[in-house]
């Protein structure tokens, strides 16, 4: 039995000549002890265990609340329960037999330990511990008076094998008028166990979102835990206070992004429903060093991400899919961004219909084929940077200070060969851009042309990268949550939708015979087109500033001005025409001003903006408040109907119902008469939780506009194009 | 844990194969962008395969098949789920070491049960899922004697020592009980009833799960409480 004694039992060896004096009945700490020892005839009450009542004061003062602990030591090796006890086993109990007008409170349970046992998993304590209960005494006792607190205590023992276990508990106390001392014997011990006690603070806010068959606990912790959560996750482990909401052997997975832990429940499989709240204990380091408690007690509301109620198109199968995505890939040949270059396509078909009758074919096939390898490579990418855990969506390159700035100097050159500032060299050709500029003719064979039509097919779909018309954003965001076959053949509908128009013009005679002949209108054309190209760049230099501020937009307006000082210095004297020693000069400064662009532009793209020079910052603001996970929770929990705005600057159509629908006055009244809550979450910058809200929407693009109706009501889902009308016929029926 | 969805897809639940991309490479192997985009495809569907695989719950689903299993009873006769088809089943996880299994032996609550349903046709199967040396395993001639001296009264005592079964239906404690509907479609899988404690006085005044389930189906209506946490002592797995 000795060897069962730890601290504790140490402690009142040396402090059991005090005992006597301390309680009324000779010798009751220790005595408790012995009555759980095994009597002869083996029939031990309490094996591999031992179970005593201490008391924290010397005696107790009439009504003021006093504490009491039951002590459970336990042989090395074997465990008791916490009060969920996970997979198996049976929490510790007192049936308390108490003088009347005697009220005992609830265990408080420390916090407790994993123990594994794969495929299952318990929580509960080895070698010792000690449940405290507070006991209320009526307010009529008598100074002198001794009170005896007695009960059963019942608890399991195991160590894979289990025993029940029982002792009678007995601890007599004087009562005394003036406050109660503390019991010599026990000094510390209580306040050491109520400070590890699962700390229950306001200043850990946290909230579930549940998909099946997931509960993801996010939990923003005070910043002085940052350090401690930043150097090692190793000990936070999550404990359900509940046995049915979540199983308990299953990995975790915390992590940590610097200001939200975020741990991944899975659901019991014994669950009947999904819990409003999580409640349970967050222990966060087991040493306690560095942190103000080791154990946080959380009690998380739970947000389901339902099936959201759609206005339009949310849940349609794979046939409404691929037809908005052959749709969306249509109307991306309108964008100001691949209009131009589509057009100067169609260009090309004129001149080439004089010159090799069944070459538009050929181009044409090989055209819509460098589409669709593209859209191939982009779904691919997407996929793999999810199934990698990236949080990415679509729209997600424009997240990339970089990408965008790269973008927008393509742009800026692309324009600049439109308006005639240089003539396409070789080099550009290859990727494709001469057969847009339509290069004089030079001797080119067949197979060169079938490669440069390829590459301009690939060339097409990179600037169509910025531009995400309407209906793309709906079935790229229905496709990224299937299959990914599924996913692939929708990327497939969107590129074929984006090349059909010219495919079919070059695999029609008809169609080709009535465009009209070559002549100087066309470049007159070739030089218009250059301004929605330059438009596309000032929208896309508006974004960059957005995404790094105002520093790091004059970067790129720099590196612009640089990569136009480039191409004029190259054409000027470094074109096939120039006198050869001075070419040579020209051609290695015009590279080197073009590397310089390049320095520059990396630079702006790594330039962070000041948190007040972030995203969002509009004269709306009063409005709008900025979207946080906690703060929606917090306001749908209080019932008040939500309207969240995901929302991005790169994002054309979010910006279009921003203006012309959003914040109109007559929507703003209309919310506020409502008493609907407004919130816009900018994903403008890659933003992890921002993903994941859209993701339980079954979206991954914004726009999405999310109407929650107040109390438990699913979402509803607004169409990605907005009119006046839809907001409010949509705020008439569900908030009424 | 690749064996339990092994069973999972024998339960039917269907799984992605990427097979289907790896013979889309065979025949699109001279053109390279379109086999570059496949293989793509298929590590992209092996990786979603995968997440999908440990995105599953353990737990077989209230109201799907039940996993069909087929294990030896203690006099060697082989037992497969699919021969009790047309007949309604109860799953019994049992351990005779356990305080909690003792209870309900020990005060005749879970022979009687067998005993009732059984008259009522009920096929009552109960299940050892320890592991050889550890607690609740016999053999089979010891486990006869056993069941002779506890006066078992289910239809069969079948042994699970892989673990295997148990862990088809997520068996943690000892008892558990399951309810297999004659169609093969789980109506229950929980704890026998609401009292979680190993003394015998819990069994005045608890509310049998089992018994209560078991009412409702047989009289052609849905189990209003079809899940339950189970309680008991863990299932002796193999460690």
């Amino acid at each position: 039995m000795n060897e069962t004694f730890r601290v504790f039992a140490r402690r009142f060896a040396a402090a059991a000549g005090a005992a006597v004096v301390l309680c009324g009945t000779s010798p009751p700490l220790l005595g408790q002890v012995s009555t759980g020892a095994q009597d002869s005839a083996g029939s031990d009450l309490s094996p591999h265990s031992d179970g005593t009542l201490l008391a924290e004061t010397r005696s107790i003062q009439p009504g003021s609340t006093f504490t009491v602990g039951l002590h459970l030591t336990l042989e090395p090796g074997w465990h008791t329960y916490w009060k969920n006890p996970g997979d198996s086993g049976e929490p510790a109990s007192i049936t308390w037999r108490l003088p009347p007008g005697f009220t005992p409170g609830e265990i408080q349970w420390p916090a407790p330990q994993l123990i594994s046992f794969p495929p299952l998993a318990s929580y509960g304590y080895f070698e010792e511990v000690l449940l405290l209960v507070e006991i209320a005494p009526p307010p009529g006792l008598a100074e002198g008076d001794t009170v005896q607190m007695a009960g059963r205590a019942d608890w399991l023992v195991c160590i894979e094998d289990c025993f029940p276990a029982e002792a009678e508990i007995e601890l007599t106390l004087e009562v005394s008028e003036g406050a109660p001392g503390l019991n010599p014997m026990t000094e510390g011990l209580f306040e050491a166990v109520r400070a590890d006690l699962p700390l229950v603070d306001t200043a850990w806010s946290s909230f579930a979102r549940f998909k099946e068959p997931w509960f993801g606990l996010k939990i923003d912790p005070p910043a002085d835990v940052g350090p401690v959560l930043e150097s090692d996750l190793s000990d936070v482990h999550f404990f359900a206070a509940e046995g049915n909401v979540i199983d308990h052997a299953a990995e975790q997975h915390p992590d940590w992004d610097g200001e939200t832990l975020v741990i991944r429940l899975a659901r019991s499989g014994f669950s009947d429903a999904i819990p409003d709240t999580v409640h349970g204990v967050l222990v966060i380091a087991r040493d306690g060093t560095g942190v103000s408690a080791s154990a946080v007690a959380i009690d998380a509301p739970v947000i389901v991400a339902g099936n959201p109620t759609a206005e339009s198109g949310s849940s349609f199968g794979l046939g409404l899919a691929l037809l908005f995505a052959f749709l969306g890939g249509l109307l991306l040949n309108l964008m100001p961004c691949v209009f131009p270059v589509l057009s100067l396509k169609v260009l090309g078909f004129v001149e080439h219909a004089e010159q090799e009758p069944g070459g538009a074919a050929r181009q044409g096939v090989a055209f819509g084929a460098g589409v669709l390898a593209s859209f191939w490579v982009l779904g691919a990418l997407l996929l793999l940077l999810r199934a990698a855990g990236e949080s990415v969506g679509w729209g997600f390159q424009l997240q990339s200070p970089l990408f965008v700035g790269a973008m927008a100097v393509l742009f800026f050159l692309l324009a600049l060969a439109l308006l005639g500032a240089f003539e396409i060299g070789t080099s550009f050709t290859r990727f494709g851009a001469g057969e847009f500029m339509k290069v004089p003719s030079r001797t080119r064979s067949a197979r060169n042309t079938t490669t440069r039509s390829f590459a301009s097919g690939v060339l097409a779909t990179v600037v169509a990268t910025p531009c995400t018309a309407p209906f793309m954003g709906t079935a790229l965001g229905w496709a990224l949550f299937r299959p990914p076959t599924e996913t692939m053949l929708v990327f497939t509908a969107l590129g074929a939708g984006m090349a059909a128009p010219y495919v079919a013009l070059s695999l029609s005679p008809g169609l080709m015979d009535r465009l009209p002949p070559p002549g100087r209108w066309m470049e007159t054309l070739k030089q218009l087109l250059a301004f929605p190209l330059l438009a596309t760049v000032l929208w896309l230099a508006w974004v960059f500033g957005l995404q790094t501020g105002v520093n790091g937009l004059a970067g790129l307006l720099g590196a612009l001005l640089l990569t136009g000082l480039a191409i004029w210095v190259g054409a000027r004297w470094g074109g096939i025409a120039a006198r050869s020693p001075g070419r040579t000069i020209a051609r290695i400064s015009a590279t080197a001003i073009g590397f310089a662009a390049l320095i520059l532009l990396v630079r702006a793209a790594g330039v962070v903006p000041a948190p007040d020079a972030a995203p969002a910052a509009e004269s709306t603001a009063t409005v709008w408040r900025a979207w946080s996970p906690a703060e929606a929770a917090q306001v749908r929990s209080s019932g008040q109907p939500l309207f969240i705005d995901f929302t991005a600057a790169w994002c054309l159509s979010c910006q279009v119902n921003e203006r012309v629908v959003l914040n109109t006055a007559a929507v703003r009244d209309a919310f506020r008469d409502h008493g609907v809550a407004m919130m816009k979450a900018d994903w403008t910058r890659r933003d992890p939780e921002i993903t994941w809200a859209l993701a339980e929407l079954e979206r991954s693009s914004v726009p999405v506009y999310a109407l929650y109706p107040g109390g438990e009501g699913d979402p509803v889902l607004l169409p990605s194009v907005l009119t006046q009308e839809i907001v409010l016929d949509a705020l008439e029926t569900y908030v009424p | 844990m690749p064996l339990r969805h092994t069973f999972r897809d024998r339960s039917g639940a269907p799984r992605p194969l990427p097979k289907l991309n790896l013979l889309e490479v065979k025949m699109h192997r001279s053109r390279i962008a379109s086999r570059t985009a496949v293989v793509t495809v298929a590590a992209v569907a092996v990786l979603l395969s995968g997440q999908q695989a440990r995105g599953q719950s353990a737990s077989p689903t209230i109201g799907e098949p039940a996993p069909v299993f087929t294990l030896p009873d203690t006099y060697g006769a082989e037992h497969a789920l699919a021969d009790y088809r047309g007949e309604w089943v109860v799953l019994e996880w049992l351990n005779y070491g356990c305080p909690y299994v003792k209870k309900h032996y020990n005060s005749q609550n879970m022979q009687n049960l067998q005993a009732e349903y059984g008259e009522r046709g009920v096929k009552w199967l109960a299940i050892v899922s320890s592991a050889p040396g550890k607690q609740g395993y016999y053999e089979p001639e010891a486990m006869n004697e056993m069941n002779e001296e506890k006066g078992q009264r289910a239809l069969a005592v079948l042994l699970d020592p892989t673990g295997v079964v148990g862990k088809m239906y997520n068996a943690q404690t000892t008892p558990q009980m399951v309810i297999i509907d004659p169609e093969g479609t789980l109506l229950y899988n929980g704890a026998i009833d609401d009292k979680p404690s190993s003394r015998p006085s819990s069994l005045e005044g608890a509310h049998n799960y089992l018994a209560a389930a078991l009412d409702e189906a047989l009289a052609g209506q849905p189990v209003s409480v079809p899940t339950t946490k189970p309680y008991g002592c863990s299932v002796k797995y193999p460690s």
